[in-house]
Order: C-alpha cells, then structure tokens, then sequence
C-alpha cells in the first residue's frame, strides 16, 4: 500500500487542460484533477462513509493509474483492499494531513457544519428563511458541500443562490479563508472545485470576490515550476481574461493586481529557456498583461513606480519592448490617455498592497513573525527554516525580489518594536542579500532595496521605504564593508544610469533620501560614511562631492568636500552584472 | 498547559504544553526491526529548552521548525537522561510551523533534581549541570 501524502509530478501538464470539463459534466470527471491520483473521498455520497485510514493519509495502488476509484465503486470494493484497521466513521477530509498533524480549526468548522446540516444539503431544499446563526452555518456547509461532494457542487450552487441575503459576503470570506490558510494543503482536485466556484462567484458579481481573487493570486508561487503551481497561473490568469468584463464591473483594482502578478511571475517564466509546457502559458500571461496595459491604460497609473520596475525585466519580449518605446517617448496611445510621461509613474508611491502580491500569505505570516517577535542574536534557526522553506529549492531564489520590496513598503514596525532587540529590517535585508546566489538576483534585489531611495518625495513618500538601506549601509560597517561598499556604489550607479534623460528627478531623490533620513534621526550624521576609514577613497568622495553638490544640510551647516567638481559615474563597477536597461538604450 | 521551566520530573503522564523543535539528533535504533526507534530532539518554548525523545515514526514525522502539542507527556529519567517524551499514554501532534519564539537556557534536562526534602515524592532543583544543552550545544 502506498500512503499519498504529496503532490505527485504528472506526465501531462494540466494547465494545458482546462477545467472545462467541470463544467461540462458536473459527474465525478477526474480529467481535470491537476494530479493523477485521486482521494477515496472523492468518491460519491452513497460510497463515503466509508471507512479510510484514521491518519487521513491516502491510498492508491502502486500500479499505474489502475485505481480509479470512481462511482462505480462500492464501499466494499474499497474496503476489501484495505490493509489496515478502518475506524467506524471516515472523516470528510479536504486536506493532505500528515501523520501526527492536528487537524485545521477552520476546515474542521466548515466540516462540522456540514454534518449538522447534511440532511438540508439535499434537494428539495427548505424554502424558510434562515435566522443569521443558521444562515452563517448553511453557508459553511454549502461551502463545504461544494469543495468537498465535486459531484454536486451545481446543486450546491444552486441552493446557495436560492438563500443567499447577503450578496454573497459571508459565502466568500469563508471561501477566502480557505485559500488564505488551507491552500497549500488541500487535496488537488478540490483545488479545481476552488477555482469552479470562483468562476460562478464572479458571473454573480459577488461581494468581496475581488479580495477572494487576490488571494488566489498570491498562491502562486514564484520560480515554482512544478505542475501544481503552473496549473493555478494557467488558472488565473484564464479568469482574468475570460470575466474581464465582469471584473471591470465589479472591482477594477483586480485587473492592476493581475498586471502586477504575471508581469513578475513573467520575469521568471521568461529565464526558463527551453520548458516547453510552459509555452502556451506564457503567451497567455503576455496576451493578459499587453490588453490590460493597452486597454486599461489609466488604471495601470495606479500602481505606480514599481509598474516601471517589472517592465524593465520584460523590455526583451517584443510587445513589451513597443509598449516600453511608447512609455517612455511618451507617444502613441498612451499620450491621449493623459500621460505626461514617465516620470508620472516615477512620482507615484505603489501602494503597498501590490508588494502583497508575491509573497504567499504563508510567507507573509513567517516575515512578520520574525519581524515582531525574533530577537536579534537568537534569529539564526528561523532565518534558516524560512531559506529551507522557500527559498533553497531551484529557481526558488527570485522570491528574495519580492520579499525585500515587502520589507521596505508593506511592514512597517511601530517604535516599540524599533527600539526593542527584535531583528531589524535592515538586518533580514542583509542577510537575504547575502543569501542570493545569482548575479541577476542580487542586482534586482538591491533595486528593490534603493528603488524609492531614487523617486523619494518628502511630501508623499515614506521615510520607512527608505530607512532599511541607510541602516543597512552604516550598520554594516566595518564588519560587512563589502556591503555598505556594494549598495552605495549600486545606488550612484542607478542615479547615473537608470533614466538618463530624468537624471535631475533622480539626483533629487537620492539628495532628499539622505537629507530626510538625518533629519529624521535614522541616522545620527552622514560622517558615518563620509568619514569611515574602511570606506574605500573613491566612494568617499564621490559621496562627499554629491552632498556638497546637491547643496545637502546637515544639522544646519554644510558638509564641506574635500573635492569640487561635477559629478562622475562610479566606473567599472561590478555590482550590477545585468544591466538595467534604460529608457535611453531604447532609443 | 504549562511552560518548560515549570515541568519537574515525575513518574507521571500529565504534562501537557507547546514547544518548538529545534534540533535532532540521527536516529538511535535499538532493535533489529527498527520498531523501537528513538531519536533525540532539543525542543524549547519561552522560557525553556528540554530534550525530548521521539519514538517510532515520530522520529520521521517532526522536523525542526514544527511546533509540537503534547498532551499526556512524561518527564523522567530514561537510562540516566532525563527526558521528556509522550510515553505509550500520551501524544504529540504538530500544530503550527515557525511561528513561535523560544530560548535554549535554561535547558530543563540539563538540571540536578533531588528529592524535596520536605515532600519525598516531588523532585526540586539543585544545580546547573549546563546552561545549555550539551548534546545540542548552540549552533549559532
């Protein structure tokens, strides 16, 4: 007997499958499970109680395929296979769980549910009107009916849209919690019913069903190649363009976060050269993410100056290139979209639930617990199960882009934790610095770092975007030199090459990031660096020219350079082995 | 549930608290079948660190960062270690990953008991034998 506890890799992929066949024949369809194997629970009521293993593992036969536990099964087909003990009751399990892995509290709410309820699940349904404890109920159960009996979920549909009072609020945010906190564990063809019914919850314009979107989005996982993952990308962005309309209607932001999405998941999608599943995939996310910006022009504004960050990794597929062209030439449709031209995406803050986005709600709960509650000098095991958990896996390393933009724009610690001895961001950026092992990596990871540092507006912008890389920079002196050394040279080289021809909105911005983090108190006084020792010459006072040039106060008086003169592109620099492209190269 | 620094050694099935595992040491097999496995793991809470023994297919079942409920435990001495462990009563199920905070001193296993001399079937603390755990000395 063989225990499934995990996603098998499948021959076929099953993005290249899409669900239609759910809906097509709502009967048991194993076709468009995104695995081969399949749990006896799914298997229709009238076989389900049947008893399974008390550990909620899994059986399948060791041979191919053979075991299709269909309909046509009876309990005592299933059990006459069975090797170990059964329990009188089988649990209605919508998870993988592990061996002495405690049941979820959420999914055993909505399983609870269900068996109270169980006899109303079943048509002709009541036509009372439930009082507001019992409506909350029915809805869990008819949620768990859904997931669960994939058979019946057009009838469980059905009833749902015959008692819902709400718009649908309740139904979704239990939904949402489901993919928030069971995603990752829940047995892959319930994964498909997930999406089935996110398709019904969208062509009646529920509420929330935006929200429940963006969960789904930030399930995918970066650098994840594996046919699971695939799969959900296929997924996604297949209802983003096929409900466009409806989306349009219901929550316009949606579309800006799935720009946002496949324009990163596109970045890594791109540097697998020769994976020929994912072809197909990619021309969809290019087709999604050309018709939002060419259609939906003005609101892809909103997302602000990172939208010019993720184009930049894109400028070498033509149609990005042509729309990259228009940008920054400010001409063809964008003009009479009431553009001004880039630097009005280079003004805009992104909002920071954009840098939500890629990092999964898993991650997310792990970097804020080290953020809050990690003291710093005890963090060396949580950093260490965070790297094995996602980022030591192949390809994996690219998350670290997306975690640092997190740090520095969406958690923001309040004083207390500040000034107690948790783990600093600047700390956690370091060490993920360091933990980078491609050159192309580090470069954008270290963009992401300073990308604010080169648009900072004192009015609109935030010093706490900022203050990881001041603090990074000073407090690594003397011991990790290399490190101050590395990001002032990669942040002079950004000021001098980024945008050439908005070389005056750069220079700005890095001047007031320094003048705004002394004034501020980040940091005492710019002498840390200007007068390090360790520091080497040419940095120094290429750092002092620019305080001096840019006419930077500090404490009240001027910095005096030990040098005048114009300002110089740090040369040969060897921090940046892919070079940003610029919009002058363009040209 | 009680913290770490709280359990005192007793011949007794009722501890019931939550910890996360740190450390493991290889698997220690004293049979020829492999069924009375027994690894050694370093596990600790807020306020303490202990050893704890998992048996059988615990020992494959946890992995560090997991944050383990015990109900049921023990905390004896076995072969002049003392250790905490679910016993054949008790039980251990994970419940979380990584989110906890813990602190590798004081290490409970690593404690001189004596009999109270006031109580003769309670156990009290005399000495530190070590701050930390000498099997799982700090790694960092």
């Amino acid at each position: 007997m063989v225990v499934y506890t995990g996603v098998l890799p499948v021959k076929d992929p099953p993005m290249l499958k899409p669900v239609e066949c759910l809906r097509a024949n709502r009967t048991i369809d194993f076709a468009c499970r995104p695995l081969s194997l399949h749990p006896p629970e799914l298997v229709p009521a009238v076989a389900r109680r049947v008893p399974a293993r008390s550990d909620g593992g899994y059986r399948a036969t060791k041979s191919n395929g053979a075991t299709q536990e269909t309909a046509s099964q009876c309990p005592s087909e299933l059990s006459s296979r069975a090797a170990v003990p059964y329990e009188p009751y089988m649990a209605l399990k919508l998870m993988q769980i592990a061996p002495h892995e405690a049941e979820d509290p959420t999914e055993l709410s909505l399983r609870q549910a269900f068996e109270l309820l169980e006899p109303k699940l079943r048509p002709p349904f009541s036509l009372t009107i439930p009082k507001p404890q019992e409506y909350s109920l029915l809805n869990k159960a008819i949620l768990y009916g859904v997931l669960y009996e994939c058979h019946l979920g057009k009838t469980h549909i059905k009833h749902l849209h015959a008692i819902v009072t709400d718009g649908y609020g309740l139904f979704v945010s239990f939904l949402t919690k489901v993919v928030n906190e069971l995603y990752v564990k829940l047995l892959e063809p319930l994964k498909c019913q997930l999406i089935w019914v996110t398709k019904e919850l969208i062509d009646v314009l529920a509420v929330g069903v935006d929200g429940l979107l963006v969960c789904l989005l930030r399930q995918i996982v970066g650098g994840d190649f594996s046919d699971g993952n695939l799969w959900l990308c296929f997924e996604m962005v297949n209802i983003l363009l096929t409900k466009w309309d409806c989306l349009l209607e219901v929550e316009s932001m949606i579309l800006t976060s799935g720009l946002y999405t496949y324009l990163r998941l596109l970045a890594d999608h791109c540097r697998q050269l020769s994976n020929p599943k994912l072809e197909a995939l990619k021309q969809l996310e290019i087709d999604f993410c050309i018709k939002v910006l060419k259609e939906q022009f003005p609101l892809c504004l909103k997302i602000g100056r990172d939208l010019v960050r993720l184009l930049q990794d894109l400028v070498h597929l033509p149609k990005f290139r042509a729309i990259w062209k228009d940008l920054v030439l400010n001409q063809g449709e964008f003009k009479s979209l009431g553009f001004s031209g880039i630097a009005q995406l280079y003004i805009t803050r992104t909002p920071s639930q954009y840098m939500l986005l890629r990092i999964t709600p898993e991650m997310e709960a792990q970097l804020r617990f080290l953020l809050t509650h990690v003291k710093l000098g005890s963090h060396k095991r949580h950093q260490a199960w965070f790297a094995k958990k996602f980022l030591c896996e192949p390809n994996r390393e690219t998350v670290i882009v997306d975690i640092v933009r997190f740090i520095c724009c969406a958690h923001h610690p309040p004083n207390e934790i500040i000034q107690s001895d948790v783990i600093p961001r600047w700390a956690v950026i370091g060490w993920l610095l360091k933990s980078c092992t491609k050159n192309y990596v580090e470069a954008n990871a270290k963009l992401a770092l300073l990308y604010d540092w080169l648009f900072f507006e004192e009015r609109v912008d935030n010093i706490m975007n900022i203050e990881p890389a001041m603090l990074l920079m000073v407090y690594s002196i003397p011991r990790y030199i290399d490190i101050t050394h590395t990001l002032l040279e990669f942040l002079f080289l950004l000021m001098d090459n980024y945008d050439a021809e908005h070389y005056d909105i750069l220079v700005k911005g890095v001047s007031s990031s320094f003048s705004v983090c002394v004034k501020k108190g980040v940091i005492r006084s710019l002498d840390v660096l200007t007068s390090c020792d360790a520091l080497s010459p040419i940095l120094k006072e290429r750092l002092g020219r620019f305080l001096l040039g840019t006419k930077f106060e500090i404490s009240g008086k001027l910095i005096q350079a030990r040098l005048p003169g114009h300002f110089e592109r740090v040369k040969n620099s060897t921090c940046m082995e892919t070079p940003t492209p610029s919009p002058e190269s363009m040209r | 549930m009680v913290a770490l620094k709280d359990i005192v050694p007793a011949a007794q099935n009722n501890i019931d608290t939550r910890f996360i595992l740190l450390d493991k040491a290889s698997m220690n097999t004293s049979s020829s079948q492999g069924q009375n496995k027994t690894c050694l793991a370093l596990v600790a809470d807020e306020t303490a660190a202990v050893h704890f023994q998992l048996w059988g297919e615990e020992c494959d079942a946890f992995e560090p960062g997991d944050i383990i409920h015990l109900s049921n435990g023990i905390f004896s001495y076995s072969r002049n270690s003392l250790l905490l462990r679910a016993g054949k009563r008790g039980k251990i199920e994970k419940v979380g990953e990584f989110t906890m905070a813990y602190v590798e001193t004081p290490n409970m296993s690593e404690i001189r008991w004596v009999p109270d001399p006031n109580s003769s079937h309670k156990y009290i603390q005399e000495a530190v034998i070590s701050p930390h755990s000498r099997i799982f000395p700090p790694k960092y």
